[in-house]
């Protein structure tokens, strides 16, 4: 919780299309983000003061080029004073928000541009990115050892969530289906053509219960926003996506010491991110929900108060969560449909609330959607990040 | 089943007497003095109450599994050798919760809360992994 309700606002999004582009740079994806973050929300490239990108995982090199104000120099930036990376993995979407939000209340900064971008689909092979992250957030005391990687983890917390809940495996196979419904109408996702559930459920076993259809693929991306406050948003912008609450909780380090696999911190986090916001589940008109794995996308849903515990996936599977459903959800397509940029699966779903909210969102606009609520989690589930944006502040 | 590309654990010098133990095929676990909890992964300083007054006792090696999944496809490459394998959370009689791989379990069908008891592995002449296997 913060005292940052109603005080600063998205004014532009930016972000390239989700894919593999061998001839493309990751600064590529960077610069072009940016570029269309400043144009979409219509003003001067002078009047970014603060850049905040965040990491890049398949390069150190290019990593160390965001570090040392590379975007800035490509870009022109000329009245730029600070540029600082900001990082927490899946999560760093939810933390550009509090972070550039709090700059910009403060006094620090006027005009902030938050930036994505990497390479994880063509600069790094299928067995590298596994082996990535098989050991990227994965404690090589006491999980590496025992061939723990992020299959495994979704599959642990998919096995325990199903004994507690009853949950099938049809209905976790309806996440990914939901998502591609979303995706299809989403020009800027990697995977666009239908998928069943007959079709999740027979595709590769890679870690009981956990099929290869329900894991997400790494490729490259960039996406981008620009954050200002409430005050001079609305002399900018015709429709400012105003910040409204947030809530977060870090559960733990090293996965297996979790205290609940099955819950993670989102009840508390969204629980804070209302109280703040002043809106209860009933209001939010579109729901961003992290999901790298269907499994986080039902936990996380069900955990902050959407429906109760178990239910989530039924929902699912009756579209409640598709196209003109109740509550439209992950609206563009998600890590499991978009694709996942590394840090960037969380920022693309910010920028989509914003899209939504803004009105932009294409042929998957949810109709006079006010209220959005968005989540990001980093490592293995570490933390739980719930902000709630709205076109209004109720 | 010696590997010489199986990672090996990256130790913290405060954890040495857990390796040492699992060495010796004890099961050795942390226990603050000050509040008695019991403490898994090792820390320098006890995660509850922040004392540093920390002792190392023996676990029972008995558990129950929290949670499971047997690993068919697409692992880290150091261990496509080990297909299908299975990655558990124990959670042991003590009340703390570790990674560890179930063996012996192809005769028994697997789940949740089931007993399990430690066993050891040799990884290398440094290392030996603590395992479990189905009751």
């Amino acid at each position: 919780m913060s005292n940052l309700r109603g005080k600063f606002a998205i004014i532009g999004t930016g972000e390239v299309p989700t894919g593999r582009f061998p001839e493309k740079a990751a600064i590529h994806h960077a610069i072009e983000s940016a570029r269309r973050a400043i144009v979409d929300a219509g003003i001067k490239k002078e009047d970014i003061d603060f850049v905040m990108p965040t990491a890049a995982l398949y390069s150190p090199q290019f990593n160390t080029e965001l570090v040392t104000c590379r975007i800035i120099e490509e870009l022109g930036l000329k009245n730029a004073r600070t540029n600082c990376q900001i990082f927490a993995g899946g999560s760093s979407g939810s933390c550009f928000l509090k972070l550039g939000g709090s700059l910009i209340v403060s006094g620090v900064a006027q005009c902030v541009l938050c930036v994505h971008a990497d390479r994880l689909g063509t600069g790094v092979t299928a067995q590298g990115g596994i082996d990535l992250f098989s050991t990227a957030g994965i404690s090589p005391e006491w999980e590496v050892p025992f061939g723990q990687h992020y299959s495994s983890i979704a599959a642990l917390a998919t096995t325990r969530y199903q004994y507690e809940t009853g949950c099938t495996d049809e209905e976790l196979a309806a996440v990914c289906v939901s998502n591609r419904k979303w995706a299809e109408l989403n020009p800027n996702a990697r995977f666009r053509t239908p998928l069943t559930i007959e079709e999740v459920l027979s595709s590769k076993m890679l870690s009981t219960p956990l099929r290869a259809k329900e894991s997400n693929m790494l490729f490259d991306g960039g996406s981008a926003l620009i954050l200002t406050s409430a005050d001079r948003a609305k002399d900018l912008c015709q429709k400012p996506v105003y910040f409204l609450g947030e809530g977060s909780r870090v559960t733990h380090f090293v996965f297996s010491q979790e205290p609940d696999i099955t819950r993670y911190g989102w009840r508390e986090a969204a629980k804070d991110a209302f109280t703040e916001a002043e809106l209860t589940p009933q209001d939010i008109d579109v729901a961003e929900i992290y999901d790298s794995y269907p499994i986080y996308q039902v936990i996380g849903f069900e955990e902050v108060g959407f429906c109760e515990r178990g239910e989530a996936g039924a929902m699912h599977l009756r579209g409640d969560t598709w196209p003109g459903g109740k509550i439209p959800t992950t609206t563009n397509g998600g890590m499991l449909s978009q694709g996942h940029t590394g840090a960037g699966g969380g920022v693309a779903l910010l920028v989509e609330a914003a899209r939504q909210l803004m009105g932009k969102a294409g042929d998957r606009q949810v109709p006079g959607a006010r209220f959005a609520l968005e989540t990001g989690t980093g490592g293995t589930y570490m933390d739980a990040h719930v902000s709630i944006l709205g076109s209004e502040i109720p | 089943m010696e590997n010489p590309n199986k990672p090996t654990p990256v130790v913290n010098e405060w954890a040495r007497p857990f390796w040492e133990g699992t060495r010796q095929h004890k099961l050795l676990i942390q226990q603050c003095k000050e509040c008695g909890a019991y403490i898994f992964y090792p820390r320098m300083c006890c995660p509850e109450c922040f004392s540093q007054d920390i002792a190392w006792v023996e676990s029972s090696g008995r558990g129950t599994l929290y949670s499971f999944t047997i690993v068919e496809n697409n692992p880290p490459s150091a261990f496509l050798q080990d297909l299908p394998y299975v990655v558990a959370i124990v959670k042991l009689e003590e009340g703390v919760q570790m990674l560890t791989n179930i063996v012996d379990w192809q005769s028994t069908t697997l789940r949740c809360d089931m007993p399990v008891v430690v066993t050891f592995e040799k990884l290398n002449e440094e290392f030996t992994l603590p395992k479990f296997r189905p009751v």
